[in-house]
């Protein structure tokens, strides 16, 4: 079993290569990077404007955050953008003025940072968040998403495009009269895929967070890593055996993309209130994601055992399937 | 080699493609499985093969129940060549062989570069991808492929499909060869010459029962009108006459000057399809 095994995965190694799969993973490994150490680093939310109508002059002010204006009107029009804080001190207690962003959440912290300015404590910057400075923050979880996407999206066209191409040339109904178990055909493209996806975490955890920090994380990154690999590597072979042509895979690829992984990514990192976005299964994975690259793994032990039963069922369906594909006219 | 006994298979509730099939195949024999589209030929091939699970009744290959037969061992005394020549279109005709190859032990293994030379295929794209094959290579690979492993049982669907009339000639030698080497070959075709000029028995199959088992010649002399068509010259005019074959034995009973021809009219293969089954190979 394990001679034909080695074979299958030679194969799979040249059909990826073949596939310029290891180029495309290098590539967006080069683009995540820029884009992490040359612009997101860099990016920064400018803080709240606040602007102070304060005809008695009765509020000692920082300067640095706060306009003044002459009235009640003028004040009124510099809060329409949504975004900046007025004061209004025309009466005896001072009121905060602000016109509703449509997310409660940001309207809270505009409202708090006005009556920081309010009481004078108002300091615009933010050292460290948890045990880490702003950039490693910004790194942590850049990378944590960068990684979500490439495995979740990326990989999985890799291997359903790899597999597109095997079943074009009926190659895989040639395995089901070779003398080799037919699980070990899923099991070496999972075993590859799973690799390469590794060596893409760590290459890009090391690159992003330096060797330090990636140290740190690495282990739990790379559980969470081999976790999404596996299941996605599955559910992209499924695809690809299961869908008739190219044209509906990508239809459903799109599916995917805007239905699945997209939701995850707003309900996680927009102001965005979904509750139900708990009952979708990769929101899970991403949380678990970023809980790994924040040191913060997610020890739940129902986690792992959902994850492990994913893979199985998914293991199961993918070798029905591929039966299936076999069994077919040519 | 295979015995078949009421062997019984079925796609869905509806979908009944065998109905009871019983045949055997002896050792070394070349055995033709000859049925239009549709009528269960593919789907028995691959109940034989292993590829195909859930029949009913009794299969045994190897003198070995079916249900137990699919094993390691199985597929490596076992050669199959598809209808289709799949193979690795991004690798070569070498890298292919070699790559299929590497499942079978050793020893068992032919040399991929004499096998393809045996196939007449072009030196020059030994080492060129597939994808730049023509048909006819393709089907020579495939056929190498599925002789690479020196197979007891040799199962072939449509053999000479997309190859030219020397194709056609080369790879019924070469199964003909394989054959003298002790090989059993179950193939299926819709050509009804290949069947005709290789197999020792053929059976007809048409949705999904034999309706005819049989060796090609005896299946042709039983529906034989046993007469000759005579081509002849007299007295400078062209004729042509009818006669039974058994009148021939005192001689040619009527005067001619020359003789042209002498056409036997022993029906075709093709004509006792049709006969027993009511439909053409198509």
């Amino acid at each position: 079993m394990w001679r034909g095994f080695s074979h299958l995965l030679k194969k799979d190694f040249r059909l990826m290569v073949s596939g310029k799969f290891f180029l495309l993973a290098l590539l967006s490994l080069f683009l995540y990077s820029c884009y992490i150490n040359f612009v997101f680093v860099n990016l920064d939310q400018e803080m709240y404007p606040v602007y102070l109508y304060d005809p008695q002059d009765k509020l000692p002010v920082n300067r640095e955050y706060v306009t003044k204006l002459d009235s009640r009107e003028a004040l009124e029009a510099a809060c329409k953008d949504q975004y900046s804080v007025g004061i209004d001190f025309s009466r005896d207690a001072p009121e905060v003025y602000l016109l509703s962003c449509g997310r409660e959440t940001i309207d809270h912290y505009r409202m708090t940072w006005g009556e920081a300015i309010l009481h004078g404590n108002a300091d615009g910057h933010a050292d460290r968040i948890g045990p880490y400075n702003k950039e490693m923050k910004n790194r942590r979880e850049i990378t944590a998403e960068f990684l979500f996407f490439e495995l979740s999206a990326v990989g999985f066209l890799g291997l359903a495009s790899m597999l597109f191409k095997e079943k074009q040339m009926g190659v895989i109904r040639v395995h089901g009269i070779l003398p080799v178990c037919r699980p070990v055909f899923i099991l070496s493209k999972l075993l590859l895929l799973l690799l390469s996806d590794l060596v893409f975490a760590i290459l890009l955890t090391v690159i992003n967070l330096g060797a330090a920090g990636a140290v740190q994380v690495l282990p739990d990154v790379l559980l969470q890593a081999g976790i999404l690999s596996l299941i996605m590597a599955l559910v992209g072979f499924l695809c690809a055996v299961k869908l008739p042509d190219f044209k509906q895979f990508s239809l459903f690829y799109l599916i995917l993309a805007v239905f699945v992984t997209t939701p995850v990514f707003l309900a996680e990192q927009t102001g965005m209130e979904w509750k139900q976005i708990v009952y979708h299964p990769m929101y899970h994975l991403f949380k678990a994601m970023k809980a790994a690259y924040f040191s913060a793994p997610i020890t739940k032990a129902s986690y792992y055992l959902a994850c492990l039963g994913a893979i199985i069922l998914l293991f199961l369906l993918s070798y029905q399937t591929l039966n299936r594909e076999i069994a077919k006219e040519g | 080699m295979i015995e078949v006994k009421d062997l019984a298979f079925s796609y869905g509730k509806d979908k009944q493609a065998l109905h009871g099939l019983t045949f055997s195949v002896k050792d070394g024999e070349i055995f033709g499985f000859l049925g239009p589209n549709g009528s269960g030929k593919s789907t028995t091939q691959k109940i034989l093969t292993g590829i195909l699970k859930g029949h009913s009744g009794m299969v045994s290959l190897f003198g070995k129940d079916m249900q137990s037969a699919h094993t390691r061992e199985f597929f490596q005394k076992i050669g199959v060549l598809f209808e289709f020549p799949y193979l690795y279109t991004n690798l070569s005709a070498l890298d292919n062989l070699h790559y299929f190859a590497s499942f079978y032990p050793k020893e068992q293994r032919r040399d991929a570069e004499e096998l393809l030379h045996e196939l007449e295929f072009k030196k020059d794209f030994l080492k060129k991808p597939v994808s730049s094959y023509s048909k006819g290579m393709r089907q020579r690979v495939s056929m190498a492929r599925a002789l690479m492993s020196n197979p007891k049982l040799l199962f072939l669907d449509e053999p000479t499909s997309g190859l030219d009339p020397a194709g056609a000639v080369l790879f019924r030698k070469i199964i003909e060869k394989e054959r003298k080497k002790g090989t059993t070959i179950f193939l299926t075709t819709h050509n009804m010459l290949d069947a005709d000029l290789l197999c020792d028995r053929v059976a007809f199959i048409s949705n999904g029962n034999i309706v005819a088992l049989d060796t090609p010649r005896n299946l042709k002399e039983k529906n034989s009108n046993h007469s000759v068509v005579i081509d002849y010259l007299h007295q400078g005019k062209r004729e042509e006459q009818t006669i039974e074959a058994p009148a021939l034995k005192a001689g040619i009973p009527f005067a001619y000057d020359e003789l042209i021809s002498v056409h036997s009219q022993e029906p075709t293969l093709e004509d006792m399809f049709i006969q027993y089954t009511g439909r053409g190979l198509t």
